[in-house]
């Protein structure tokens, strides 16, 4: 395959990554790959999360204890952040933006990883993307963000997401969409034919400009006819009953399974490879965890000042987390397609923005990496002064998707440490 | 030039070939040649381009003395003058035969920037924002203007179409009533991300982070402790006009006070008034004098800069403007464009941002520490200068105009193309409204949907040029995105270009309008990388009196700005692009720079005193934070830009294999020591001797173009007293000293930058051939070829009475055939 780097120094110009789109299409027949991206704005006590040794017989941290059985699934990793992403609680709508400085004066968010790939390949399923939270602060809080930085608001009602996955619209919505389809194709069509009077009237090296032009015209259309295809097409039969709306924010461990779940045969139907949930513990109140009595507010037990009290919810709360991931794992694992299972082409990504919610710190970022189509297995340990750039995961996700990318946002690479199988 | 006699031309003379044995082949000879370039082999087909760039650098190395090698013979002076003589011949006859058969430029679309600007003019819109939905332009040759990087993708094409319907119906109206235009004044009492703030509770007990009350001066414990209203309300509006709400710390999380009760209407012109003023708040009681005493108030000691951004929640910022708020009371002033649904966020900017743990207001003095205080804020609008609203009528006709699709679509095709319109055009676009219509859309939308067609068509988002000479459409359209970035006005289309004298009258016409400021942006976004002002930021621990300064990082990126608007508007020497007796600053970039600085946050412009290392773009706070990481500085990398975007001598590409030299911030060895062992290797030498000397120079000035003696390091060491912006302890150290001396590859040495700059004006026309350079690249979308060397020339012939004046430069470039022809 043409290496990416080779062919920029050959051109001798540095091309923007949109030249590279026609090369991302030719992989489509390669299996179906996945993202899941969860972000837990509060975090993990770093304390009990992190653990002590490198490498791939590391011994499983107190947090991590719930995980045992699927310690061959995933990958810890320290010493990493997003660079420049600072600022307190706003770095929260940056972890999969990684645009800096969110708190600073004139700040404006950049595209999500979710929302890039579903540029690319959100044409292959009906949703290009699923947003989800839980306990969202109306409209301030997003994993996924446009190219302008415009926020996509979370979906939180678990009903609406089935209903959305699983039930015919009205005939209404159904006929605004295909006649939104049909009109796009129809501008392109006529910007086609447009591009195409033109070649006979220029030189090589214009013709050349105006191929890709018309070729860029062409793939879109392909693309909203895709789209268009998908109206015609019944929903897929729910593989699970439809679930009931968990009635307080006090349920937040309970809604966050059933985003679990929903995540989950979102991609058993192929309805769309792209999720991301962002929960935000922020706005959640005092929660129900088995076997523990919360007394504070989630924000405000994360402010713990090292009181024992609030430190052992604490623990209690993260190692619910744990065991819910623990769970979702389980679940994608039984869960198969075409010989492999579900987990193997879905990389989830469970992390936070906060190093430490304590004191609001932004650096050396709980993260856990699993499934996906990597050889897991490890902790990996960078300099927890200068931390290793958490963009370079996303290069990593975004190639395991099949995408020919070298760079996204503050990336300097792909994630130093991490192979695919 | 006819084919046959060009491809006789461009065969290289029996003399060179002899000049060549005699003078090259001794090392570039079969067998193991030099730097694997055999010249006995090389085939004089100049039609090829590999072959070609091999004579180019034959040509300038023989030119510029470096080959034959100084430890030979030289050869005599007139063989060498006619071997390059002779060489240059059939290499431009090459040159000129492309050009006449395809033009030096390739077929483009539009950028980003001008993509936004088109649709902002055509649809009379100027708060539309468009740059950010599409994806990032390719570059080549430094410049985001030329057609062989700017592609053209499935998802490009996405975003077109989505990018073209948002504009369409942003300046829809829905009805034709006229909206009313209103003052609005808003209290910060009223405003709960003000009031509330006044309170602690769990989450802050801090007073850095709270809000306070105040009337007049005076501070209002009652109103703090809750035992007296928030306000006086209307019933007493003598009263409530003094009522004030303060802060000591800047706009940052967790204290963002907006005025957010009211929000635009619709998007458009507003005049917003603000006012406010500035107080004294006192020390906290206790150990902890540095915390204030929210009820200790009094009238304040100096103006505080104010930056207003507007906002739509969650945090999508734009900033509006900036204006000094004074200790008397003052309403403030600015007019701008508004988005619907944005409301105002104001930042003073001089006053820290409080981030844990435990941090100390770096302002606060034993006796208090400087705060602002907000009243009220005003605005007026939105001001209407039509209605219904140009944009509306392009689309829809005058109020009451008949509902007539193809007679629309014909008029809004001859503004949208800045060419004639060909009937086919027409065609094809009704077809996508009658296709619309026919599947029962609304005559609007359907009208919506051809009007986007048009908009991702190659007659809107291309630059049509053809070989040859430009007819007077190209050629309009190629001024106007010179100078204006955007599309060419009624005037400009109408204008006979083709007269040299309507031609020069339209330069100095859109140079003197204001949209000839998006020129000045969008050409030094990328000739200075000024675009990635904000590409990396000042380390906090290192930097920490930078860390999080939004005015410094703003100021600095204005100045350059104003600095070449003041070369334009003065036709200016080129020389100023090293070396000026002035600069543009504030209070902040004058007290980075160390000049003497009075009060305020606008720029203006300011003498240097004799011997000031500043003046020119290259001791700029801007340039010098493009150039380094936020970290550290490299005086490779600074070296590497400043040779090749100030003084056009691009140095070759760095070799594959070797890494690059990591500055130490431990502080043991300075990055001279470091770069000292690589510089002794010969291979290694050669190139860092052309390289590092500017670099050198400019090691006296830090990440952000502070002036430095001393390298700041982490580790072993006292700190220096002193808090950062944040609020931290400094932890920095001075360690190493700087040693800014250096010795340019011609052989003179210098101590510092004043040296330097000294030297470097010596040779005044090569820095204004490099702005030429720069320029006509951006002009035309092309790189200079060898081909057009000469016409470079004449162009700096025709500039030099005037002292190489900015101005006279542009004008020349525009009257020259490189622009006048694709």
């Amino acid at each position: 395959m043409l290496n990416r780097r080779q062919f920029l120094r050959g051109t001798g110009v540095a091309l923007a990554l949109p030249a590279m789109e026609r090369f991302a299409l030719a992989k489509n027949a390669e299996p179906p790959r996945r993202i899941l991206a969860i972000c837990n704005n509060l975090g993990l006590l770093p304390d009990k999360f992190f653990p002590a040794e490198a490498g791939p017989s590391y011994a499983l941290s107190p947090t991590l204890e719930p995980l045992k059985e699927h310690r061959n699934d995933f990958t810890v990793l320290s010493g990493v952040m997003h660079p420049d992403v600072d600022g307190g609680h706003p770095a929260d709508n940056c972890f999969l933006t990684c645009a800096p400085h969110p708190s600073n004066g004139g700040f404006r968010n950049t595209i999500s990883l979710d929302q890039f790939a579903a540029q690319r390949i959100g044409h292959l399923t009906r949703f290009p993307s699923l947003t989800l939270g839980v306990n969202i602060q109306n409209g301030l809080r997003s994993l996924s963000w446009t190219a302008a930085g415009v926020l996509l608001p979370p979906e939180e009602k678990p009903s609406a997401v089935f209903q959305k996955l699983f039930l015919r619209g009205t005939p209404e919505e159904v006929q605004a969409q295909i006649r939104r389809l049909e009109m796009g194709r129809s501008i392109m069509d006529a910007v086609a034919g447009q591009v195409k009077s033109l070649e006979g009237q220029v030189g090589a090296r214009d013709r050349d400009r105006l191929e890709q032009y018309f070729s860029g015209v062409r793939e879109l259309e392909k693309r909203l006819e895709k789209a268009r295809e998908w109206e015609d097409v019944p929903k897929p039969q729910a593989p699970v009953a439809p679930p009931e709306d968990p009635a307080s924010p006090k349920e937040y461990m309970r809604k966050t399974r059933l985003m679990y779940e929903l995540a989950r045969v979102a991609f058993l139907t192929d309805s769309t490879r792209l999720v991301t949930l962002m929960l935000d513990s922020v706005n959640t109140p005092a929660l129900d965890v088995e076997g523990c009595e919360i007394k504070d507010g989630y924000h405000n037990l994360s402010h713990h000042g090292k009181s024992p009290a609030k430190l052992a919810q604490l623990e209690a709360i993260d190692r619910q987390h744990m065991k819910m991931l623990a769970e979702l794992f389980t679940s994608l694992k039984g869960s198969a397609e075409e010989g492999s299972s579900l987990l193997d082409r879905t990389m989830v990504l469970y992390g936070s923005n906060m190093g430490n919610a304590n004191t609001h710190v932004t650096t050396n970022l709980p993260v856990l990496f699993a499934g996906g189509g990597f050889k897991q297995g490890q902790h990996l340990l960078f300099d927890r002064e200068r931390n290793y750039p958490l963009p370079n995961l996303f290069v990593s996700m975004l190639q395991r998707l099949g995408l020919e990318v070298d760079h996204f946002a503050t990336s300097t690479g792909t994630m130093r440490g991490l192979e695919m199988c | 030039m006819g084919l046959l006699s060009s491809l006789l031309a461009a065969a290289l003379a029996l003399q060179d070939r002899a000049f060549i044995e005699k003078h090259c082949a001794e090392c570039h000879g079969p067998g193991d040649p030099k730097g694997g370039l055999n010249l006995s082999d090389l085939k004089s087909d100049f039609h090829d381009p590999r072959t070609f760039a091999t004579w180019a650098k034959v040509h300038d190395r023989v030119q510029d003395g470096e080959m034959p090698p100084k430890k030979k013979r030289p050869p005599p002076r007139e063989e060498i003058d006619a071997f390059l003589k002779s060489l240059a011949q059939p290499m431009t006859a090459a040159d000129r035969a492309r050009e006449a058969a395809e033009g030096r430029s390739t077929w483009r679309r539009l950028n980003r920037y001008e993509y936004e600007n088109t649709l902002r003019d055509l649809l009379g819109a100027p708060w539309l924002q468009i740059k950010e939905m599409l994806p990032e332009d390719g570059e080549a040759h430094r410049y985001n203007k030329v057609g062989d990087a700017l592609d053209i993708s499935h998802v490009q094409m996405a975003q077109y179409l989505a990018a073209a319907e948002y504009a369409l119906r942003e300046v829809i109206v829905p009805s034709a009533e006229r909206p009313e235009t209103r003052t609005v004044r808003t209290y910060a009492r009223d405003n709960p991300s003000f009031s509330r703030k006044m309170k602690f509770n769990e989450f802050n007990r801090s007073p850095e982070r709270a809000t306070f009350p105040t009337l007049g001066f005076d501070p209002q414990p009652d109103v703090r402790a809750d035992k007296a209203p928030m306000t006086v309300g209307p019933a007493n509006p003598a009263l409530r006009e003094k009522e004030g709400v303060g802060v000591v710390a800047g706009a940052y999380e967790p204290l963002e006070p907006k005025f957010n009760e009211w929000k635009a209407p619709m998007a458009g012109r507003y005049r917003i008034r603000l006012c406010a003023h500035t107080v004294w708040v006192g020390p906290g009681k206790g150990p902890k004098w540095w915390t204030p005493d929210l009820d200790t108030v009094s009238r304040g000691r100096r103006s505080e800069p104010l930056t207003l951004y507007s906002e739509i929640p969650p945090r999508l910022l734009r900033r509006l403007g900036a204006f000094d708020v004074t200790p008397d009371p003052t309403v403030n002033e600015l007019e701008v464009y508004l988005l619907k649904g944005e409301a105002i966020r104001p930042d003073p900017s001089r006053l820290f941002r409080s981030r844990p743990p435990n941090w100390h207001n770096p302002l606060a003095e034993k006796d208090g520490c400087p705060g602002v205080v907000y009243r009220w804020l005003e605005v007026e609008g939105p001001i209407l200068d039509a209605w219904p609203p140009a944009g509306h009528v392009l689309l829809f006709g005058d109020p009451g105009s008949p509902r007539d699709p193809e007679r629309l679509l014909r008029d809004f095709l001859r503004r949208a193309y800045r060419r004639p319109v060909a009937r086919e055009d027409v065609a094809r676009f009704l077809a996508v409204i009658r296709k619309a219509l026919a599947a029962n859309l609304s005559f609007e939308e359907a009208m919506i949907a051809g009007y986007s067609a048009v908009l991702c068509s190659p007659g809107f988002v291309c630059l049509e040029e053809k070989p040859g000479a430009l007819d007077n459409a190209a050629l309009a359209s190629r001024l106007s995105y010179f100078l204006w970035n955007g599309p060419p006005d009624v005037e400009l289309r109408a204008a006979d270009l083709g007269q040299s004298g309507v031609l020069r009258a339209q330069v100095d016409r859109l140079l003197d309008d204001r949209k000839s400021r998006r020129f000045i942006d969008a050409f030094l976004d990328y000739w200075l990388d000024l675009r990635r002002v904000n590409a990396t930021s000042p380390d906090a621990a290192l930097y920490p009196d930078y860390y999080l300064d939004d005015l410094l990082v703003e100021s600095a990126d204005l100045e350059p700005r104003l600095f070449f608007q003041e070369l334009v508007r003065g036709d200016l020497s080129a020389r100023n692009v090293v070396a000026s007796d002035f600069v543009m600053v504030n209070e902040r970039l004058a007290d980075l720079y160390g000049l003497p600085a009075s009060e305020g946050v606008h720029l203006r412009r300011l003498e240097l005193p004799a011997g000031s290392p500043r003046g020119g773009f290259m001791t700029q706070a801007a340039v010098l934070k493009v150039t380094a990481n936020g970290t550290t500085t490299s005086p490779v990398l600074r070296g590497a830009w400043i040779m090749e975007r100030i003084l056009g001598k691009p140095p070759p590409p760095p070799p594959p294999s070797v890494p690059a030299v990591e500055p130490d911030i431990r502080g043991a060895l300075t990055i001279r020591e470091q770069l000292d062992k690589h510089r002794t290797i010969p291979s290694c030498g050669a190139c860092h001797a052309k390289i590092d000397p500017a670099g050198f120079a400019l090691e006296s000035f830090d990440v952000l173009g502070g002036r430095r003696d001393r390298y700041r390091a982490l580790g072993k060491g006292t700190p220096p007293p002193g808090f950062g912006k944040n609020g931290q302890p400094f932890e920095f150290h001075e360690a190493q000293p700087v040693d800014a001396s250096g010795r340019l590859p011609a052989g003179e040495s210098f101590r510092d930058v004043v040296e330097l700059k000294a030297q470097l004006l010596r040779d005044e026309r090569q820095i204004a051939r490099n702005l030429v350079r720069q320029l006509l690249v951006y002009a035309t979308g092309a790189p200079i070829r060898f081909g057009d060397r000469a016409r470079v020339e004449e162009i700096l012939d025709r500039a030099r009475d005037s002292g190489y004046g900015v101005r006279t430069i542009i004008r020349e470039i525009v009257l020259c055939d490189l622009f006048r022809c694709k």
